[in-house]
């Protein structure tokens, strides 16, 4: 079936099966910062935005991407122009082999986008779908309360995942 | 304006914090042909049986599939196994634990390999199993290698030290316990993972996830009759390995695959399911201990017996029982040891190296005597284990003489002077209705590279590359700990260039057996040490040969007279200076290149015990810890709930305090899963935990901030004094957990991990529910 | 396998008189049971990701207390939105709507925290953000973190089809574990609860392995009525994880009648929930386990006092 939506601001046109999973596609689309490491809503690296709801990838189809707007962490931002959450995550060490990182800073993004002036106790929360087995995850929620503050001192920074409900 | 924190991040973070890092299934060709391993036991609840045929007449017929490979197919010995080869890469004959492969699919696409492996039938006749090593050891039970001569005795071995029958004996005081210590799972996010492709020159050229390219290659051409220096390995950086990736996962299968491929490249990666079933677990080990001493709670002497499952096949089960028996004692001045183990054969699933390689088994026994023992001499317990910690130049268990750097005691005067321990009694009695509140420590130290017997050995190259920077040729995998990143921040130091102005001042190659040279595996806490020494001195002979070169083209007379700068060779007297990239066009190729090597001192004079080991025995390089953990547990569910926990630890000097706290909070967190949470099921061989959803991991939910201290040693021998610090963090929490419970509820568990339920009894075994207060 | 996105009530319909169709709610269940076992799956998913109907909280105007059935609102849409400010006898929950956006409505914040507790105790985020209310219903699993609360809150489940709605209270619905009294062509529309006064206690506590991503291993939903002097006047209570679908214990809701709320009186209580219950092992607890931590969650209760 034929279908387009919007990753991560380009609008992409694609061909998939009934039964292919988000996932998939987005990995075939280009999208390789998108990872799977259990294929069942277990582990939380396959974590996206989907018109700024932080979704499983695993557990959508394809087709229930249509007409959407989705966010993958490569959509925050990149290497040479980092989200201050990617930045963070580089600057507080909370990357240590990094599978489920991208995955982790997309639930950062949905928590910041709702709520600003997290605790860490908010930010263990947000995270608490995205599993890590390197960290501890300290550092993770370091991270994420350091990105909060520098987004709430500098009222340029924007956030995707502003609809988000959670 | 955003203020850049001041050590530069990790070389590799922000990559990876961006997505743009490529791991293997990311650089896997669109194109790739699947390959997946048929494992018929689980289905068909079997953990050992004969193989009686295979039949793939309907697989066949799956559109897209392309060849059903079976042990008959399979070139060369059809064996692998670091050390005892042991392992078939399909199974022919016998099928030894739940996931054993009897076949091997390659289709056109992973969705004509799930139905193609759906439509596989086994033909499996069953066979008694044994289950648990001691069933396993008695006279008439099956085998699960019949033609291993010592049955199903992998390995019986003994360290020993003075008399230590005859120092228990006399001791005033002694006791004795019985412990138990589970498998645990590695669940590293990315599984086990690769692809290959058989070039038109012979080569097969892989890219796996992997802490061993190197060693791959000839465990790969051993199986499959292949010259080993014919096969190319690439490791780019792992999705976490802590062990689970040492050793053969998917190389061999996927090398079969892409030998039957005519040349396509093919991939393989399993799902989490499978990474369960066929992948390495940690031992589970049977304790039995006896410890004597003094009155005054001075150690006099250990005796012990540990039994290692070490599943169906060896993999380095006696080198993981070995680290095991060197760390019997603990962290102590011990006079008579008797270490007895025993690694046996069962038809569980494979266990396997898992940070921590032997000891995260023993130090709950050997910490629980140590508390057992400071009870029974009204001794506070932090003060017994300062009392007969080991210190430098002791001589330790297994009768080796500490010559390398040793800071226990500095760890556990920062425990001792830590609020979280002062401010104990006081934070017991504020326990909130419902609920106890305990704290507990633990002393740990885990020993560092191979030891005796064979090379650890890593060897260094760099090149100064024609655009004048640095490229460092990784050989050590990178499995999440960030020996990669090191490399480039030694580098950067040793040459005197600036990460944080030019991060591209120093480059990395990730592993390529093909580019880098040979440096051994990713494991055993040596990474950074072995691979950094060698790097070091690479850098070394860079600098001399830079300055001499410059000299030339400067019209300098003395290489003394000039410097290595960022970026360029100056000459400070005149001020003039030769930008790199200008010396890197003046000089031909294999001049821009430096190779360094260093091999890991080992033990002089090693004590004559520990016959039965033929590698590994005994190491000379220690790291240390002290962990202090406070709890809750709820008295109506028996849950215990970790509120702070603090990790002092000896690596020697710190080179990146944030890599190093890495390393103490990850390995801190997998011990606090292994002690209370990770219990991994089977039953008759069939793995009951089969998934995420059962078997579990810790959620940011379910973990503390954990504290990480450094105490800043330096050891001689090491990169900038540094240690390595990867597995000691591991050991400690099962030990403090099972204090702290103690001091919470008055019961010492000794099975792991403290399950809710093993909780609860203990709290109705001191309170009968009947008599339950509020 | 086909998937199709009704985009409202009738196109519904006309996608469940398909041969092999099924809904497709938040699929976090179904998706994960499809992966296990591909080849049992439906010819048709009906997705209801765009159906707006099927979303939402509102004042249930229809609720009457022991009514069975009822018929009207055809097309299934909520009544007009409400606020935290008004009471209202009964809410009406849009199936299809996720936890995550029943957790963050202030009505069910304000009036029906036992249910909110259970929605903030399930999965994950993510998982919350996808799972819907309905899905959890019709996955009738003995687990399911919502289930309790609901029958201990009495809830009503609206079943509709091109026929009709029917009501039936929840506690019919469901049969047994992944059975339900959903008929071929219907839809589970909304889920009805009715609105504890201001006098009743309102408790959620889920027993798991871990603290997120957790299935339960035992739990219990508690709503509690007290009259002058701190005594019971009606106890409502659910325990999930312990049975085949969740169990109630009418003695012990008795037994507490007329009681103070006390540590003594739940203490009573807790061993009848130990003699009635009848849980049983799997990989997660031991049915010991399970029986012994069903009474003592009661025992939190003296918590309220």
């Amino acid at each position: 079936m034929k279908l387009s939506f919007t990753l991560n601001g380009v609008l992409v046109r694609a061909d998939a099966d009934p039964d292919e999973r988000a996932v998939d596609l987005l990995r075939d689309l280009g999208a390789l910062d998108v990872k799977e490491g259990c294929g069942t809503g277990e582990c939380g690296a396959c974590s996206v935005l989907v018109d700024g709801v932080h979704k499983l990838s695993c557990l959508l189809l394809a087709a229930q991407l249509a007409g959407r707007e989705l966010t993958t962490a490569a959509g925050l931002g990149t290497v040479a122009a980092p989200h201050p959450i990617q930045r963070a995550f580089a600057e507080h060490g909370a990357v240590q082999c990094g599978f489920c990182t991208p995955g982790m800073t997309i639930a950062a993004a949905a928590l910041l986008a709702r709520n600003p002036e997290p605790s860490r106790l908010d930010a263990r929360r947000a995270i608490s779908g995205n599993l890590c087995r390197c960290t501890g995850y300290v550092k993770i929620v370091d991270a994420v309360c350091a990105a909060a503050s520098e987004l709430s001192e500098a009222p340029g920074g924007e956030t995707p995942g502003a609809e988000d409900q959670a | 304006m955003h203020l850049r924190s001041s050590p530069p991040p990790r070389a590799d973070a922000l990559a990876k914090a961006t997505g743009a890092e490529r791991y293997v299934l990311d650089f896997a060709p669109a194109e790739c042909l699947s390959a997946g391993a048929y494992r018929p036991g689980a289905a068909l609840n079997i953990a050992h049986g004969r193989v009686l045929g295979v039949d793939a007449s309907a697989a066949l017929a799956v559109p897209g599939v392309l060849r059903v490979l079976t042990a008959a197919d399979v070139p060369g010995t059809n064996l692998q196994g670091i050390v005892h080869k042991d392992q078939p890469v399909l199974c022919g004959e016998v099928i030894r634990h739940a996931g054993d492969p009897v076949a091997l699919v390659l289709a056109e696409s992973a969705e004509s390999l799930r139905r193609g492996l759906a439509a596989l039938r086994a033909d499996i006749e069953p066979l008694p199993g044994v289950f648990d090593p001691e069933a396993a050891l008695k006279k008439d039970a099956p085998l699960v290698h019949p033609q291993h001569k010592g049955g199903n005795l992998l390995l019986g071995a003994r360290i020993e030290k003075g008399d230590a029958r005859a120092a228990l004996k006399n001791a005033p005081v002694v006791v004795r316990g019985e412990f138990s210590t589970p498998m645990q799972e590695h669940a590293f996010l990315e599984t086990q993972c690769g692809f290959a492709r058989l070039l038109p020159d012979g080569v097969l050229d892989m890219t796996v996830s992997t802490q061993a390219p190197f060693r791959d290659r000839f465990e790969i051409g051993h199986a499959l009759a292949l010259n080993p220096f014919k096969i190319r390995i690439r490791a780019p950086y792992l999705g976490g390995g802590f062990g689970g990736k040492d050793g053969a996962t998917v190389q061999c299968l996927l090398a079969l695959a892409a030998l039957n491929a005519a040349g396509r490249p093919v991939r393989m990666s399993w799902e989490r399911e499978e990474s369960i079933l066929a992948g390495y677990k940690r031992h589970a080990v049977h304790l039995r201990y006896t410890l004597g001493a003094e009155r005054d709670g001075t150690l006099l002497a250990l005796s012990c017996r540990l039994t290692y499952d070490t599943g169906a096949y060896a993999h380095l089960g006696c080198e993981v029982m070995e680290l095991g028996m060197e760390h019997a004692a603990g962290p102590y001045r011990v006079p008579h040891t008797h270490i007895e183990g025993r690694c046996v054969y069962t038809n569980n699933p494979i266990a396997g190296a898992f940070r921590g390689f032997g000891v995260a088994q023993v130090s709950p026994a050997f910490e629980g005597l140590m508390d057992a023992l400071a009870a029974k001499l009204c001794l506070d317990p932090l003060e017994l284990r300062r009392k007969n910690a080991l210190l430098p130049g002791d001589e330790n268990c297994s009768g080796v003489t500490l010559t390398s750097s040793v800071h226990l005691a500095e760890c556990l005067d920062e425990l001792a002077a830590h609020p979280l321990w002062t401010t104990r009694q006081a934070w017991r009695a504020a326990a909130p209705r419902f609920t106890r509140r305990g704290v507990g420590l633990a002393a740990v130290f885990n020993g560092m590279g191979y030891g005796r017997g064979l090379a650890d050995m890593a060897i260094a190259k760099l090149e100064l590359t024609e655009a004048g920077e640095f490229l460092v040729y990784n050989s050590v995998a990178d499995m999440g700990q960030g020996n990669a990143a090191a490399f480039a921040l030694l580098a950067a130091q040793e040459l005197n260039q600036s990460l944080a102005e030019n991060p591209g001042a120093v480059r990395l190659l990730q592993p390529d057996t093909e580019r880098c040279h040979p440096s051994g595996s990713s494991s055993a806490g040596r990474t950074t040490y072995t691979f950094g020494n060698a790097l070091l001195k690479a850098c070394a002979a860079m600098r001399e040969k830079l300055l001499a070169r410059a000299a030339m083209a400067l019209f300098v007379d003395e290489t003394q007279a000039l410097e290595l700068a960022p970026g360029a060779v100056l000459h400070p007297a005149s001020g003039r200076s030769l930008p790199l990239t200008a010396l890197a066009r003046f000089l031909k190729r294999d001049d821009r290149v430096c190779v360094g090597e260093f091999l890991m001192p080992v033990a002089q004079d090693p004590p004559d015990t520990g016959r039965a080991f033929q590698i590994g025995f005994p190491h000379l390089f220690f790291s240390y810890g002290a962990h202090l953990a406070r709890i809750e547990v709820d008295e109506l569910t028996g849950r215990v709930r970790v509120c702070d926990f603090l990790a002092a630890t000896d690596g020697g000097r710190v080179l990146d305090r944030s890599c190093f706290d890495q390393q103490a909070q990850g390995g801190a967190a997998q011990g606090i899963g292994y002690a209370l949470l990770e219990e991994f099921k089977t039953r008759g061989g069939l793995i009951q935990t089969a998934d995420l959803s059962t078997c579990l991991i810790p959620t940011a939910l379910d973990l503390p901030d954990i504290q990480s201290l450094a105490v800043d040693g330096h050891e001689p021998t090491g990169p900038r004094g540094l240690k390595g610090v990867g597995e000691v963090g591991l050991n400690g929490p099962a030990p403090a957990l099972a204090s702290a419970l103690e001091d919470a509820t008055g019961e010492r568990l000794r099975d792991f991990p403290l399950t809710p339920e093993r909780v609860l009894a203990a709290l109705n075994k001191r309170r009968p529910p009947s008599r339950r207060r509020a | 396998m086909n998937v199709v996105f009704p985009r409202n009530m009738a196109a519904l319909f006309k996608a469940l008189d398909e041969p092999g169709a099924r809904v497709l709610a938040g699929g976090t269940d179904l998706l994960v049971r499809l992966r296990s076992h591909p080849d049992s799956g439906p010819a048709t998913l009906v997705g209801l990701d765009r159906l707006p109907a099927l979303r939402g909280v509102a004042e249930d105007s229809g609720w009457e207390p022991g009514l069975g059935t009822k018929d009207g609102r055809g097309d299934g849409s909520p009544s007009e939105s409400v606020g935290p400010g008004t009471l209202h006898r009964a809410l009406r929950l849009g199936a299809a709507t996720t936890h995550a956006e029943l957790l963050a409505h202030p009505l069910i914040r304000a009036r029906l925290p036992v249910l909110a507790q259970a929605l903030a105790d399930l999965g994950s985020p993510p998982i919350r953000n996808m799972g819907t209310l309905g899905g959890n219903i019709c996955t009738a699993s003995p687990a399911g973190d919502t289930l309790p609360p609901l029958l201990a809150l009495g809830a009503e489940v609206e079943l509709a089809a091109k026929t009709g709605t029917r009501r039936l209270p929840l506690a019919s619905f469901l049969l047994g574990p992944g059975r339900t009294a959903l008929k071929p062509g219907e839809v589970l529309a909304a889920v009805c609860v009715p609105v504890p006064g201001v006098d009743v206690r309102q408790h959620f506590e889920k027993v798991g392995r871990r603290d997120a991503l957790a299935v339960a291993v035992v739990s219990l939903a508690a709503l509690v009525r007290t009259g002058h002097g701190g005594k019971i006047v009606e106890a409502h209570l659910a325990w999930g994880s312990v049975g085949p679908t969740v169990w109630r214990c009418p003695e012990v809701e008795a037994a507490l009648a007329g009681r103070k709320l006390s540590l003594t009186a739940l203490t009573e209580a807790a061993s009848i929930v130990r003699s009635q219950v009848q849980p049983i092992d799997d990989v997660r607890a031991s049915a010991d386990y399970r029986r012994e931590v069903a009474g003592n969650l009661l025992l939190r209760l003296a918590m309220l006092e």
